[in-house]
């Protein structure tokens, strides 16, 4: 039993494989995937979505977004989906230093500053 | 009669400009189907979207989200005008801007700070030669907006938002109804008007209970502003959608108005060309009437 690994950016359907097993990096950790999953709406946090196919493993780096599990079928909803090899880990460590230097005075700009934080971490643990 | 040699230079200049412009027709039919298929890409995106709204909302969970509330006594508001950077687009351009001038009176009578923003040269000109000095101008948008260089945009605007440096967001743009209609929209995106727009056709189909992770109420902190991002690009999809289409149609007009001219020049050019003749003829046998005589 396979599971379809459906990703969605809102440029294009960046992928559409078939996968055994089906990693997703949720908001609060690591979520696995299988087949016969119960349904699931989840929250994406910054990280990188590992799929098992039967070509070997594969790996794509994700901004965030909606991971929607039903009857076998993932379907993710992201703003940018990236291949683990093209991230930039230079970029990603410049952005870190930028994002740490953000105000964070009120409530609203330190949520800010911590997504853009968490959104740079993520690319760097993905690249490393 | 006019002279023949001139009506023949003029046809041949109408002749190169219809070359142009039909060329330029066929890069704006080419151009139109990329951005029709980009758009459709999106509708792919926010269709999904709206079915986890709609999951939300089926299981219960309240939706309410500091980015849906009206704000009482707004103090600042924005403007977003999408226009193209180039012309030759028959009256697109010139429709965004009649638009937007009454909306920028309507703003400033109701709230006190205006501040314009403008994506293209030609509403940045347009809007300049009117006397409104827009605040953020953009131009990199072409006939292909990025997602990437949208979401900065609408990150920006988020971020004035929930730091209370504005009250309002409101966007000109045209959209794109069928090939044949586009129309000029205002459109308030900030406060966000509603969620589940689009969504109604998925009513019936989810009877299947979800398993939220890690709970509804963090999944509807982030789908409101996903769902803004995703409306904002829309906007500029459409603008780029319809800008193309207005292209096309000015520049077969364009085409077939050269070829009637091309026509009409060439009768002229022919009689003038035969009355010529007869005239040479005529003086001719005069001439010869002359030697005879």
């Amino acid at each position: 039993m396979t599971l379809r690994c459906v990703v969605v950016t809102p440029e294009c359907t960046e992928l559409d494989r078939e996968a055994e097993y089906v990693s997703l990096p949720m908001f609060d950790g690591e979520l696995g995937v299988m087949s016969g999953r119960s349904p699931l709406i989840g929250r994406l946090g910054f990280g990188t979505i590992r799929l098992q196919t039967a070509a070997g493993p594969e790996r794509y780096y994700v901004d965030g977004g909606f991971a929607h599990v039903e009857g076998d079928v993932i379907n993710v909803l992201t703003g940018r989906s990236t291949p683990i090899d093209l991230i930039d880990r230079d970029k990603a460590h410049a952005d870190l230093d930028v994002a740490l230097a953000m105000p964070g005075s009120t409530p609203e700009e330190s949520q800010i500053r911590d997504t853009a934080v968490q959104r740079a971490r993520g690319q760097l643990r993905a690249s490393s | 009669m006019a002279n023949a040699r001139a009506l023949d230079k003029r046809r041949k200049s109408i002749r190169n400009i219809r070359k142009i412009t039909r060329t330029m027709e066929l890069i704006a039919t080419a151009r139109y189907k990329k951005a029709m298929d980009r758009a459709a890409a999106v509708t792919a995106y926010t269709d999904r979207l709206s079915q986890i709204v709609n999951s939300l909302a089926d299981a219960g969970t309240e939706v309410r989200h500091p980015l849906l509330e009206q704000r009482k006594n707004p103090k600042a508001a924005r403007l977003l005008t999408l226009s193209s950077n180039r012309g030759l687009c028959g009256g697109y351009n010139a429709s965004v801007l009649r638009a937007t001038m009454p909306h920028i009176g309507e703003l400033k009578s109701a709230v006190s700070n205006v501040l314009v923003d403008v994506s293209g040269k030609r509403g940045i000109n347009g809007l300049k030669f009117r006397g409104i000095d827009p605040n953020d101008m953009y131009q990199q948008f072409e006939d292909q907006p990025g997602y990437d260089e949208v979401e900065v945009i609408a990150s920006k605007y988020l971020e004035l938002y929930v730091t209370g440096q504005m009250d309002r967001l409101d966007v000109v743009f045209t959209k794109f109804i069928s090939t044949s209609r586009q129309q000029v929209t205002i459109e308030t995106l900030l406060p966000f008007g509603s969620l589940d727009e689009g969504a109604d056709k998925h009513a019936q189909e989810t009877n299947t209970q979800y398993e939220f992770q890690p709970s509804a109420e963090s999944i509807l902190e982030e789908v409101v502003p996903t769902s803004f991002k995703a409306k904002l690009f829309k906007c500029f999809l459409d603008s780029a959608v319809s800008e193309q289409v207005a292209r096309m149609i000015a520049m077969k007009g364009a085409t077939e108005s050269a070829g009637d001219m091309i026509k009409q020049l060439s009768m002229t050019y022919n009689r003038a060309r035969q009355s010529q003749i007869t005239g040479e003829i005529m003086e001719i046998i005069g001439g010869v009437e002359a030697l005879e005589g």
